[in-house]
């Protein structure tokens, strides 16, 4: 089941080879970019591999990849029921709720197979082109790389799902979901001003300290929080799948 | 065969708000053969079948298929059945195939292995690896047909899977649901608007009026149901009526043209028609032309559901 679904959600070439091809192109810029100032000003970028490419692959593929997540989370959570294909799903007897985890597992593998290439060929340039030895990096700044490219992207992608499972409209689950990660998310950032400690347990700066920020609550409780929110839209998206009528 | 019907439904209803989509419909339908579920538009065809599909809940009453409670137990009722609600609906951006497997991967490893067979079954095999937004309508339809055999089912549940198709497409789909019947002993639930499709296909026939069941028989017993006339043009219209009129098994005369007169008679058949011709001739009345009359389908379909104005059923969620 978790492997049709994931064959649905990669089939949608506009989402998913968009985000394959998207950040992709943004690590070629990023490595263009490097080379084009290296070549200006030698003495001043000395490095076009090693750390300077590695803040350019985590910047791209986090923003864009994040972008892309969002795009295919939204539709692996609405698309059934705007095209009319969840009654036939609903049809062949499977529990709902296990239709939802197994789409959710799609959604996951679906995101980290979209970002894997641009990542694979960022780290790779991190390592080939050519850097001093001050740039170099070690095991555990890619560790820190890997985990927040791929960490940011899924866990949007997955309050996107909830968000279009309650929405039941591609457009408007595409739109919602946008509009959570880059306003919604940041404006609950003000519940700081009031305190601090509920400040620290809003999704962004919670998800800013499971990847290896240095400010904030403490890690367990910044993982619970990012979980919780999770949890807040999934659940959301769960319950709206069982009860409905199609 | 198991004698008990595969679907039974006590008295379901289903509202909407204040609207009775379906209301208080009570039938057995019996397996193994097929039954045309007739209806206007808006009689709440669509909103019975979602809901013995467990895609939506009955607001009272019960339903069984397959000898299981639906919605309490309806995975099991499920296993052994195959459906089209409305219309079918697929990944367009994947091809037939892949549709297929799609639905396969929820029914079972064992769906995969009828996949071919579905795709002969529905003569769809040479379009099985273009992407369905390429297919025509009529392709949708067999195609989604071919998704319902995936569950090898005992019960089909179509809803207007004829709508869309040319003439020869409905022929060949009537092919096709009659092998279903005949050839495989599967149970065909249709749902319909169009009598004559329904009339060539079905076995059993019931109709719908605003929700309600009006009508359950057969073809056959739906038809003889309806008024039996024997038509006759004569040269004296008037003194014919009155012989005719007093001829026992005549219970009326109508005049709908002049010399022509329809003649109400307990049953149609050869030796009332030979009992008019014969009264008539002996009265020296000169007969043109007789004809027997029964009501087609179509006919007594109008006059069941003539009059009311069903009230419109909401579209389900999509």
């Amino acid at each position: 089941m978790t492997r049709a679904l994931f064959r649905t959600i990669v089939g949608r070439k506009g989402s998913f080879l968009g985000t394959v091809g998207v950040t992709l192109g943004a690590v070629i810029v990023v490595a263009v970019v490097l080379a084009v100032v290296h070549g200006l000003r030698p003495g001043r970028n000395p490095s076009i591999g090693g750390q300077p490419m590695l803040d350019g692959v985590s910047g791209a593929v986090w923003l864009l990849g994040g972008v892309g997540a969002i795009v295919i989370g939204a539709l692996a959570g609405s698309y059934d029921v705007a095209q009319g294909t969840m009654r036939y799903l609903v049809l062949t007897g499977v529990r709902r709720i296990g239709l939802y985890v197994a789409r959710t597992m799609a959604l996951v593998a679906a995101v980290l197979l979209a970002l894997l290439p641009a990542l694979v060929l960022g780290l790779a340039l991190v390592f080939l082109l050519p850097h001093e030895a001050e740039a170099n990096v070690n095991a555990s700044e890619v560790g820190d790389v890997v985990w927040t490219c791929f960490l940011w992207p899924t866990v949007f992608a997955v309050i996107a799902m909830g968000i279009g499972s309650l929405l039941r409209s591609n457009g408007a689950a595409v739109a919602i979901s946008l509009f959570f990660a880059f306003a919604a998310a940041p404006l609950l950032g003000l519940v700081s001003a009031a305190s601090e400690t509920l400040g620290n347990l809003m999704l962004l700066p919670a998800l800013d300290r499971v990847t290896g920020g240095n400010h904030g609550a403490p890690i367990a409780a910044a993982a619970a929080a990012v979980i919780g929110w999770v949890a807040l839209f999934w659940c959301a998206g769960a319950v709206r799948i069982n009860r409905d009528e199609y | 065969m198991n004698a008990e019907p595969i679907i039974r439904l006590g008295a379901v209803t289903k509202r909407f708000g204040r609207t009775v989509a379906v209301d208080d419909v009570t039938i057995d339908v019996p397996r193994g053969r097929c039954l045309g579920w007739l209806g206007p538009n808006g009689s709440g065809k669509t909103t019975l079948i979602r809901c013995m599909l467990g895609l939506a809940r009955v607001s009272a009453g019960t339903i069984e298929v397959r000898g299981r409670e639906v919605p309490r137990d309806v995975r099991e009722a499920l296993a052994g059945v195959g459906a089209i609600v409305e219309e079918p609906r697929f990944y367009p951006y994947l091809s037939g195939r892949r549709n297929l497997e799609v639905a396969a991967g929820f029914v079972g490893r064992e769906a995969f292995g009828r996949i071919d067979d579905a795709f002969g079954r529905v003569d769809l095999a040479a379009a099985a690896g273009t992407a369905v937004k390429k297919y025509s309508l009529g392709m949708r339809q067999r195609l989604g047909v071919a998704r319902s055999l995936l569950t090898d089912p005992e019960l089909l549940i179509l809803d207007e899977p004829s709508n869309g198709l040319d003439p020869a497409g409905m022929a060949e789909f009537r092919r096709m649901i009659r092998s279903f019947v005949e050839q495989d002993g599967r149970t065909v639930f249709i749902s319909s608007h169009l009598l004559d499709e329904v009339e060539k296909i079905a076995d059993d026939i019931a109709i719908v009026q605003a929700g309600s069941l009006v009508v359950h028989g057969t073809v056959a017993e739906l038809v003889a149901g309806g008024a039996a006339t024997v038509r006759v043009r004569v040269d004296e219209p008037e003194r014919a009526r009155a012989v005719l009129g007093a001829l026992r098994f005549v219970s009326g005369v109508q005049a709908p043209e002049p010399r022509t007169l329809d003649v109400s008679v307990e049953r149609v058949d050869d030796e009332s028609s030979m009992a008019i011709t014969r009264a008539l001739v002996e009265s020296g009345i000169g007969v043109a032309e007789i004809l027997q009359r029964r009501e087609s389908l179509e006919e007594r379909f109008l006059e069941i559901t003539r009059g009311e104005e069903p009230p419109p059923v909401p579209e389900p969620p999509s």
